[in-house]
C-alpha cells in the first residue's frame, strides 16, 4: 500500500472520565475526501483537534509522509499544512471579517501590515466560496450561517496539505453546501487531503470518496470496510439498523392553538401571519437570511416586535420572553452555545432553569426533586448520564441539544418554536429529536420548525410556510412540498435579494 | 479505595485550593513568625477578618452576576460618617441610627444597581464613579472631620460577647450561613449564576436579569452598610477615611477565593476563606514590622497569583487526579 499523506496510528487520548480517543489509527491520502463519522461524544473533535495541535495525544503517532511528527500547537500544526474548520467557532467578533481571515499571520509590508493586501485577499478567499459579505464588517454583527462562512474562508485561505471540516455545514442551507462542495472538490483535484465530518449523512455520502466510522473512541468500521451509503452508514455508527429516519406520527387537529398576524420586529420580521394548530406542526421553509429565525425571536419576545397574537382565541401580550413563557411558548435557539446553555451549571440547573417555581418549596429550591427530575429526563430522552454531574460545555451536541429540549418540557410549554433543532446532532439523537416531536404534538402541543434540512422540514411538518423577507409567503400541506419546490422558492428569494 | 475516592471528592470541590493555600500559608506564617500564635494576636486576626469578610459577601455576589463593585470603600466611609451624625448631631438612640445607616446602605446599593442594571452603565464605571462620589458625600458631613467618642453602649455591638464567644463570629456565621443558603438554595440564587453564566440563555429562560442584578447590588449595599457599623462600633468614632482600599481586598478575597471575574462561578463560603487569606498574609507582614507599602503590594501580588491559578486550575486539577491515582473510566458521552 502506497504510504498515505497524513496518517494516524493507534491515537489515545483520555480526559478525566472517559477515553475520548482509544487507539485510533487513520489514513488520509492527498485528492481524497475522507469522512470521519460516529455518533455525539464518540472521539471526533478530539481526533481532529490532536491532528491540528490543540490538544497533544497521550499515546500514538501522527505521520506525515510516512514520518512521525509532531504538532505542539495549533500554529505549529498549521505551519505544517493543517488547516482546520473546528466545530466551535474560533473568531474573533470585534474584528473585521478581513483581520479574521488572515488573524495572525496578516500581510506585511516591511513592519507594517499590508492592509490594502489583505482586504483584496481576502476578497478573492470569499469570492471563492461565493459568498456575498463586506471583507470590512465585524464578524460580530455576521449571522450564524456567515460566520461558518468566514471560518471555512479562513481555513481554505491556507497554502494546506490537509484541510480538516469539522460540522462546517451545521448552519448551513441547501444552497451554501453545494457551494462548499464544490469547493472541497476543486481542492481535492489540487491533491489536499480533506477531512470532513458531518452529522448530515445525506450530504457526505454525495460528498466523499471514503469514510471512517468511529464508535465510543474506537474505529468502528475502517475506510475500506466502509460502504458508503447511509443505511450501512447508520448501521456501524448505532450498532443496530434504522428503518425509519423520519418517524413521523400524525396528530394534527382542526383547532387553532396559536394564531399570529403581522408579526414585525426590527431585525427582520416583516409582517408574518400564521397560525399553528393543537398537536400541529408548522414548519418554516426559506434559505439562509429570508429571516426565519428573526421571527422566531420575535414570536418569543427576544426581540422587540409589534403583531397580533391569539392562544385558542385570547390576545396576549408579549413584551419579553418571560411574558411568552407565561403564555406557554418555548424557543430552542439556533445558537445553542451562546443562547441556549448554562455552561457553568450541570444539566439538572440547564433542564429546570425555565421553570424554577415549579421545584420551589416554601423559600428553597428542592434540590433532591431536581436531581429525580434530571434523572427522569436523562432516561426518557437517553441523556448522557455525565449529565447529572458533568457542567454542560464537557457533553456532546446531541446531549446538550436534548438537555435544551428537556428544559421547555419541564416547564410545560404548549407552543415549541424549535430553530434547528437537529443541528449538529447525531442521527440516533435526531431521531429522538423526532419522536420527542410527536410526542410533544400527541399531548395536543403545537410546534413551529425551522430546519434548512429539507428532507427532514417536508417530512417532520404537517403544513409547510415558506418564509421570504421576513414573511410567510405561501403556506402548504408539507406532503404538497417537494425538494424542487424549496429550491425553487430560494432561487426565487435570491432572486429577489440580489434584484433588491 | 474508599479514601481515595473520598479525596478524590475533597479535591475536586471548589474551596480545596484555596483551603490548601490558607493553610500552607498560614504554616508559614507559624513558623516564621513565633509571636504568630499569640492568642490576642488570633483575637486580633479575627476583629479584622470579620468586617473584611461579611463586605467580601456583596462583592462575590455582584461578582457571580459577572459585574464588579468598587463602591463599597466609599460607602463605609460615607456610612461610618452618617452613624456618627445620626447618634451626636442628631442625639437618635443606638437602635434607630444603626438602623437607618443599614438602610442608606442598601439604598446606595440600589442606585449603583439601578444605573448598572437599567441604565445599562458598565459596573465597572458605575462604581468607580461610586467610589468618588460616596467619599464625597462623607466629606460633606460633620465638615469632613472625622467624629469621635459616639457613644458609650456602640462598642459592645463589636465588642460584646454571646456565650463566651465574640459578637463578629455571630455575624460572620450568620452572614455566610444565610447569603450561602441564598446563593445555593434559592430560587433568587440560582438566578444570580444564570445571570453570570450566560446572560443571553438567562434571558431566553425568562429570567429577569435586571432585577437579578439591580438585587445582587443591594446585597453588596448591606453588606458594606453592616461592615461600616462594625468598623464604627470598633473605633467608636466616624471618619472619611475609613474603609479606604476594602474594596480591592474584598475582591482580592472573592477571587483568591475562586471566584470568576467572568462572572457564573464562585461561592461564598469560598470567599471566607479569601478573607481569611488576606488577613493572615497582611497580619504576618505586620508582625515581622513589613511596611504599609509593601503590604500593598503583597495583596497585588496574591491576587496576580490567585487569578494565575485559575487559570491553571484546570491543568492542576488534572495532575491532582493523576497523582492521587484515578483511573478515567469508559463512560457514555
Ligand atoms: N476538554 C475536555 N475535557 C473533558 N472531556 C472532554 C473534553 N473534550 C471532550 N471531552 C469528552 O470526550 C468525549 C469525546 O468528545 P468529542 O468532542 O471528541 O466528541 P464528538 O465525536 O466530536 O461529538 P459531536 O458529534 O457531538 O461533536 C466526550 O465524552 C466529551 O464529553
Ligand atoms: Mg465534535
Amino acid at each position: 500500500m502506497a504510504t498515505p499523506l497524513w496518517e494516524l496510528v493507534n491515537i489515545c487520548k483520555a480526559f478525566p472520565g472517559v477515553r475520548a480517543n482509544d487507539g485510533i489509527s487513520i489514513r488520509l491520502n492527498a485528492g481524497e475526501i475522507h469522512a470521519l463519522l460516529g455518533e455525539n461524544g464518540c472521539g471526533k473533535s478530539t481526533l481532529i483537534k490532536i491532528l491540528s495541535g490543540v490538544h497533544s495525544p497521550d499515546t500514538g503517532e501522527i505521520r506525515l509522509n510516512g514520518r512521525p511528527i509532531t504538532l505542539g500547537s495549533p500554529i505549529d500544526a498549521r505551519s505544517k499544512g493543517v488547516a482546520t474548520v473546528f466545530q466551535e467557532f474560533s473568531l474573533a467578533p470585534t474584528l473585521t471579517v478581513a483581520e479574521n481571515i488572515f488573524l495572525g499571520r496578516y500581510p506585511r509590508r516591511g513592519p507594517l501590515v499590508d492592509w490594502a493586501k489583505m482586504r483584496s485577499e481576502a476578497a478573492r478567499v470569499l469570492t471563492s466560496l461565493e459568498i456575498a459579505i463586506d471583507p470590512a464588517r465585524l464578524v460580530g454583527s455576521l449571522s450564524v450561517a456567515e460566520q461558518q462562512l468566514v471560518e471555512i474562508a479562513k481555513a481554505i485561505s491556507v497554502d494546506a496539505t490537509l484541510l480538516i471540516l469539522d460540522e462546517p455545514t451545521t448552519a448551513l442551507g441547501e444552497h451554501e453546501i453545494a457551494v462548499l462542495h464544490r469547493l472541497l472538490r476543486r481542492m481535492k483535484n489540487r491533491g489536499v487531503a480533506v477531512l470532513y465530518i458531518s452529522h448530515r449523512l445525506d450530504e457526505v455520502v454525495e460528498l466523499v470518496d471514503t469514510a471512517t466510522i468511529l464508535k465510543e473512541g474506537r474505529v468502528a468500521s475502517t475506510a475500506d470496510a466502509t460502504r458508503l451509503d447511509i443505511p450501512s452508514i447508520v448501521t456501524a455508527m448505532i450498532g443496530a439498523s434504522v428503518e425509519e429516519h423520519y418517524p413521523k406520527v400524525r396528530n394534527a387537529t382542526d383547532e387553532v392553538l396559536i394564531a399570529v398576524s403581522n408579526l414585525r420586529s426590527a431585525r427582520g420580521a416583516r409582517g408574518a401571519s400564521f397560525s399553528v394548530r393543537k398537536g400541529e406542526v408548522f414548519g418554516l421553509g426559506g434559505v439562509i437570511g429570508s429571516g426565519r429565525t428573526e421571527i422566531a425571536r420575535a414570536l418569543f419576545g427576544a426581540d422587540p416586535a409589534s403583531g397580533d397574537i391569539r392562544i385558542e382565541g385570547r390576545p396576549v401580550r408579549i413584551r419579553n420572553p418571560r411574558d411568552a413563557i407565561a403564555a406557554g411558548l418555548a424557543l430552542v435557539p439556533e445558537n445553542r452555545k451562546f443562547d441556549g446553555l448554562f455552561f457553568n451549571f450541570h444539566g439538572g440547573p440547564n433542564i429546570t432553569s425555565a421553570a424554577l417555581g415549579a421545584i420551589r418549596r416554601l423559600f428553597l429550591l428542592d434540590k433532591r426533586g431536581e436531581r429525580r427530575i434530571t434523572s427522569d429526563f436523562i432516561q426518557d430522552l437517553e441523556i448522557s448520564p455525565a449529565a447529572a454531574h458533568k457542567c454542560v460545555n464537557l457533553l456532546s451536541g446531541g446531549n446538550q441539544q436534548k438537555i435544551v429540549i428537556a428544559r421547555w418540557l419541564f416547564a410545560g410549554s404548549r407552543v415549541l418554536i424549535l430553530d434547528e433543532p437537529t443541528q449538529g446532532i447525531d442521527i440516533g439523537a435526531k431521531i429522538a429529536v423526532y419522536r420527542l416531536v410527536n410526542e410533544l404534538t400527541a399531548r395536543g402541543c403545537a410546534v413551529i420548525l425551522i430546519s434548512s434540512d429539507h428532507s427532514e422540514l417536508i417530512a417532520m411538518s404537517d403544513r409547510i410556510g415558506i418564509v421570504r423577507n421576513g414573511a410567510v409567503v405561501e403556506t402548504l400541506p408539507a406532503s404538497q412540498v417537494t425538494h424542487a419546490h424549496l429550491v425553487q422558492a430560494s432561487a426565487s428569494a435570491d432572486g429577489a435579494a440580489t434584484a433588491a | 479505595m474508599t479514601h481515595h475516592s473520598a479525596l478524590r471528592r475533597l479535591a475536586g470541590q471548589e474551596f480545596f485550593g484555596p483551603l490548601l493555600a490558607l493553610l500552607i500559608i498560614t504554616l508559614i506564617v507559624t513558623v516564621t513568625t513565633p509571636s504568630f500564635l499569640d492568642p490576642q494576636n488570633f483575637r486580633n486576626i479575627a476583629l479584622q477578618v470579620s468586617i473584611l469578610s461579611i463586605v467580601a459577601i456583596g462583592s462575590t455576589i455582584v461578582i457571580i452576576t459577572g459585574g464588579i463593585d468598587l463602591s463599597p470603600g466609599s460607602m463605609i466611609a460615607f456610612l461610618t460618617m452618617c452613624l456618627a451624625v445620626f447618634i451626636k448631631n442628631q442625639g437618635l438612640d443606638l437602635a434607630p441610627a444603626i438602623a437607618l445607616t443599614l438602610l442608606i446602605g442598601c439604598a446606595l446599593g440600589i442606585v449603583n444597581g439601578v444605573l448598572v442594571a437599567y441604565v445599562g452603565i458598565p459596573a465597572f464605571i458605575v462604581t468607580l464613579a461610586g467610589l468618588s462620589a460616596f467619599k464625597g458625600l462623607a466629606l460633606t458631613l460633620n465638615g469632613g472631620t472625622p467624629a469621635f467618642s459616639l457613644s458609650e453602649q456602640l462598642g459592645q455591638v463589636f465588642y460584646g460577647t454571646f456565650l463566651g464567644l465574640p459578637l463578629p463570629f455571630f455575624y460572620v456565621v450568620g452572614g455566610y450561613l444565610l447569603f450561602t443558603i441564598i446563593m445555593e438554595h434559592t430560587r433568587l440564587g440560582r438566578e444570580i449564576y444564570a445571570v453570570g453564566g450566560n446572560e443571553s440563555a438567562a434571558r431566553l429562560s425568562g429570567i429577569n436579569v435586571a432585577r437579578v442584578r439591580l438585587i445582587a447590588f443591594s446585597f453588596a449595599g448591606a453588606c458594606a452598610a453592616f461592615g461600616a457599623v462594625l468598623l464604627s462600633a470598633r473605633l467608636n468614632s466616624g471618619s472619611p477615611n475609613y474603609g479606604a482600599n476594602i474594596e480591592l481586598q474584598a475582591i482580592a478575597a472573592a477571587v483568591v477565593g475562586g471566584a470568576s471575574l467572568a462572572g457564573g462561578r464562585g461561592r461564598v463560603m469560598s470567599t471566607l476563606i479569601g478573607s481569611l487569606i488576606i488577613v493572615v498574609v497582611q497580619n504576618g507582614l505586620n508582625l515581622n514590622a513589613v511596611t504599609t507599602s509593601m503590604q500593598s503590594l503583597t495583596i497585588g501580588l496574591i491576587i496576580l497569583i490567585a487569578v494565575g491559578l485559575d487559570v491553571w486550575r484546570a491543568r492542576i486539577g488534572r495532575g491532582l487526579a493523576r497523582l492521587i491515582g484515578t483511573n478515567t473510566r469508559r463512560q457514555g458521552a
